[in-house]
C-alpha cells in the first residue's frame, strides 16, 4: 500500500506535468487560433502591405508601382508642411485627453459614489447611449447645431458670447469632447468604483482635509483608470479623421486628414504609407511608455 | 490623568434612514487611560457608535465630549482620536513609512521630527527593517502592526480599535491580544476596542460595555460582566450558560421545573418569573447527595450524555425537562460518568444568578 503510493508519486512528478504543462498550452493556442487569424490576415498583414508600400515608387500620374524601391516618401517625414500638421494635431489630441480628464473625472467619480447599484447602472447606461446611434450621423448633427442658422451659433449670437463655430478649431473641439468623453469615463468609473473608501477615510482620521484626502488617495488609487482613458481618448484623437473633416473644414487640417488626401487626391500612396507607420510607431511607443510609467505606482 | 472622561456620550442615538436605529440612546463614559471594549455581535451598533466618536459618521441624537469637550460634527481630522480599522485600510500606494507618516504630515510636523517619531513608532510595534515595504509585502500580523503604529504615531487622546484582530488566525490573535494590552499601558491612553469576541473582551479591558440591537445593556468589569450579567443576553453572549425557567417562592429561593426549589442570588419579590443562569463550570456532578455540604444546592438527574473536548468532558444532565450542561475539567484520576447514570448535581447559591430580563 505505502509501497504503491510512493511508486506514484515518483512517477507522476516530472514528466507527466510537463506533458500536461504542453497540452494545456496547445488547448489554449486552439481556443485562441480564430481571432489569431483574423488578426493575421486583417490586421498584421495589412499593416505590413502598407509599411512596404511606403518604399514604393510613383507612376507619373500617381500610381503607386511596385518597383524602384526607394526612401524617398520617409525622407519627406520631417517636411515643414507635416511638421505643422503633426504638432497641430498633437496638441489638440493632448488638450482634448486633458479637457476628457477635467470633465470625466468629477463625473465618473459621481456615478462611481452613488449608493445604489441600479444608480450606477442606470447612469452608465446614459453614458453609453450615443454608441447607439452612428459616429458620422452624430457628428454631422453637430454640424446642424454649429451651422450658420445653428441652435448653438443663435444661441451665441444672441448673447454675444461667440458666433458660428462651424468650421473652427473651437468646433473641432466640441466634435472630439463630445466623441470620446465616454472612452475617458468608463475606465474611470471602473478604477474609482474599485477603491476602498475604508482608505478615503483612514485618510480623514488621520488628520487630512477633505481635499488632501482626494489628493493623497482618491486620486493615486485611480490612477489606472486615468492612465487607460487618456489612451484611449488620445490615440484616435491624435489620428481622428471624421471629426476635423466634418466639423474643421479645411482650416482645421490633422494628421489623419492630411493622410487621407495623400491616398486620395494627392494620389501620393507611398507618403501616406510612411507618414502612417510613423504615427503609429511613435503611439507604440508612446503608449508603452506610459503604461510602464503609470503600472509602476499602481 | 484628568478627571475629565476621555470620552463621554450621553443619549447618543443614531438612525440611517427612517427605520434603521443603529445605536439607540447611549450613555458611556471611559475613563483616562482606560481600556475600554464595546462587546457584542454584528449588527448590534458597537461599530456604528466607534465610527461616532471618531467622526466617520455624527449622531443623529445626543452629544459626544472628547475630554470635555463637545465634537458635534467636527470632521474626523479635527479631532483627537486616531482609529485602527478593521481592514487596517492601511495605503496600498505607499511604503510602511509612509503610512505611518502621513498622520504627522497632514498636521505639519517637520521633517525631522517625523522621521524620528516614524522610526520610533516602527520600533514599538516591532517592525524595524520593514519601513521600506509595501503594506502588500507584509503578512496579516505584520499589516496589523503597521496599522496600531500608523495610529499611535499621531500621539491621540483615545485609541480606537474596530475588530483589530478579526483577520488574524488563533494563535496570533492571541498573542496579539497581550501584546496590544502591553502598548496600551506602555503609552498610558484611552483605548476604545471594539470587537464581537468576547474572550479577547474579557482578556484585554479594563471595563466592558456589553451591546445589542443598538442598545448598551450592561457596563462593568469583566468580572462583573461574567459573574453577575443583567440580562440573559448578557448572560448568553458572554461564555456558556444553562437557562432554567422558575419562579420566586420565597426571598431567595426559586422553583425550578423540574419542581425542586434552590437557593439563588435573586432580589425579586416572592411570585416574579425569573431564569435561572447556571454556568457549567460552576457545577458539580456526584454519585449521590452522600458528602455535599449542606449550603450548596442540590439537583436529582440523569447522565444524558458526554462529549469529550480534550481539555473538558461536557455532560448534558436531563434534570427533569431540561437539560443542564456541566463541565469538567481534563485531569488525572477524573470520574468519568457514562450515558444513562443517575447522578446529583450541586452547585453553590452564589453561582445561580436569578434575571428577569
Amino acid at each position: 500500500m505505502t509501497q504503491l503510493a510512493e511508486h506514484e508519486t515518483v512517477e507522476v512528478s516530472p514528466e507527466l506535468e510537463h506533458k500536461a504543462e504542453r497540452e494545456k498550452a496547445r488547448r489554449g493556442f486552439f481556443t485562441a487560433l480564430p481571432s489569431f487569424l483574423y488578426l493575421i490576415f486583417f490586421f498584421a498583414i495589412p499593416l505590413l502591405v502598407v509599411f512596404v508600400f511606403s518604399f514604393a515608387s510613383r507612376s507619373r500620374t500617381g500610381r503607386p508601382l511596385l518597383e524602384d524601391w526607394n526612401l524617398d516618401s520617409w525622407s519627406n517625414i520631417l517636411d515643414p508642411l507635416v511638421a505643422g500638421i503633426a504638432w497641430r494635431s498633437l496638441w489638440l489630441a493632448v488638450i482634448n485627453t486633458a479637457l476628457c480628464l477635467l470633465i470625466g473625472y468629477p463625473f465618473a467619480y459621481w456615478i462611481a459614489t452613488r449608493r445604489r447599484v441600479a444608480t450606477r447602472n442606470l447612469l452608465l447606461v446614459l453614458v453609453l447611449i450615443p454608441f447607439w446611434s452612428n459616429f458620422l450621423v452624430r457628428t454631422y448633427a453637430w454640424r446642424t447645431l454649429l451651422d450658420a442658422d445653428g441652435l448653438i451659433t443663435r444661441f451665441g449670437e444672441a448673447t454675444g458670447l461667440w458666433g458660428q463655430l462651424l468650421f473652427t478649431i473651437p468646433a473641432v473641439f466640441i466634435g472630439l469632447l463630445y466623441g470620446y468623453l465616454p472612452f475617458m469615463v468608463l475606465p474611470l468609473y471602473a478604477a474609482i468604483e474599485r477603491i476602498d473608501w475604508s482608505l478615503v477615510e483612514a485618510a480623514r482620521d488621520l488628520y487630512a482635509s477633505g481635499s488632501d484626502a482626494f489628493r493623497r488617495v482618491t486620486l493615486p488609487l485611480s490612477r489606472p483608470g486615468i492612465v487607460a482613458g487618456s489612451i484611449l481618448v488620445f490615440i484616435p484623437s491624435l489620428g481622428a479623421y471624421v471629426t476635423p473633416d466634418i466639423l474643421g473644414g479645411a482650416r482645421a487640417t490633422l494628421l489623419g486628414n492630411y493622410i487621407v488626401s495623400q491616398f486620395g487626391a494627392a494620389r501620393n500612396w507611398p507618403f501616406g504609407a510612411a507618414l502612417s507607420s510613423t504615427i503609429l510607431a511613435v503611439m507604440l511607443i508612446a503608449t508603452i511608455y506610459y503604461f510602464r510609467s503609470g503600472a509602476r505606482t499602481l | 490623568m484628568s478627571t475629565l472622561a476621555a470620552v463621554e456620550l450621553s443619549q447618543v442615538t443614531k438612525r440611517f434612514g427612517e427605520e434603521v436605529t443603529a445605536v439607540e440612546a447611549i450613555d458611556l463614559e471611559v475613563g483616562d487611560g482606560e481600556f475600554f471594549s464595546l462587546l457584542g455581535p454584528s449588527g448590534c451598533g458597537k461599530t456604528t457608535t466607534l465610527r461616532m466618536i471618531a467622526g466617520l459618521e455624527f449622531p443623529t441624537e445626543g452629544s459626544i465630549r472628547i475630554f470635555g469637550e463637545e465634537m458635534g460634527i467636527r470632521p474626523p481630522n479635527k479631532r483627537p482620536v486616531n482609529t485602527v480599522f478593521q481592514s487596517y485600510a492601511l495605503f496600498p500606494h505607499m511604503t510602511v513609512f509612509d503610512n505611518v507618516a502621513f498622520g504627522l504630515q497632514m498636521s505639519g510636523v517637520d521633517g525631522a521630527e517625523i522621521d524620528r517619531r516614524v522610526n520610533e513608532a516602527i520600533d514599538l510595534v516591532q517592525l524595524g527593517g520593514m519601513a521600506t515595504r509595501s503594506p502588500k509585502q507584509l503578512s496579516g500580523g505584520q499589516q496589523q502592526r503597521v496599522a496600531l503604529a500608523r495610529a499611535l504615531v499621531n500621539r491621540p487622546k483615545v485609541l480606537l480599535l474596530d475588530e483589530p484582530l478579526g483577520a488574524l488566525d488563533l494563535k496570533l490573535r492571541q498573542a496579539m491580544q497581550l501584546e496590544l494590552k502591553d502598548i496600551q499601558q506602555e503609552v498610558g491612553i484611552s483605548f476604545v476596542y471594539v470587537t464581537h469576541d468576547q474572550q479577547e473582551a474579557l482578556t484585554m479591558s479594563d471595563r466592558i460595555g456589553v451591546m445589542s440591537l443598538g442598545k448598551l445593556l450592561q457596563v462593568g468589569t469583566p468580572e462583573e460582566i461574567y459573574e453577575s450579567p443583567a440580562t440573559r443576553f448578557v448572560a448568553d453572549f458572554i461564555g456558556e450558560t444553562n437557562f432554567i425557567d422558575g419562579e420566586v417562592v420565597a426571598p431567595g429561593e426559586v422553583r425550578i421545573a423540574s419542581g425542586d426549589t434552590v437557593r439563588a442570588r435573586t432580589h425579586s419579590p416572592p411570585g416574579s418569573k425569573v431564569t435561572l443562569a447556571l454556568r457549567p463550570e460552576k457545577l458539580q456532578i456526584h454519585a449521590s447527595a452522600d458528602g455535599i455540604p449542606a449550603d450548596r444546592c442540590r439537583l436529582k438527574g440523569r447522565i444524558h450524555r458526554r462529549i469529550y473536548y480534550g481539555d473538558v468532558h461536557y455532560y448534558e444532565v436531563e434534570v427533569g425537562p431540561s437539560l443542564i450542561d456541566v463541565m469538567v475539567g481534563n485531569r488525572p484520576g477524573l470520574q468519568i460518568w457514562s450515558e444513562g447514570t443517575e447522578v446529583v448535581i450541586d452547585f453553590h447559591p452564589e453561582a445561580a444568578e436569578a434575571l428577569t430580563e
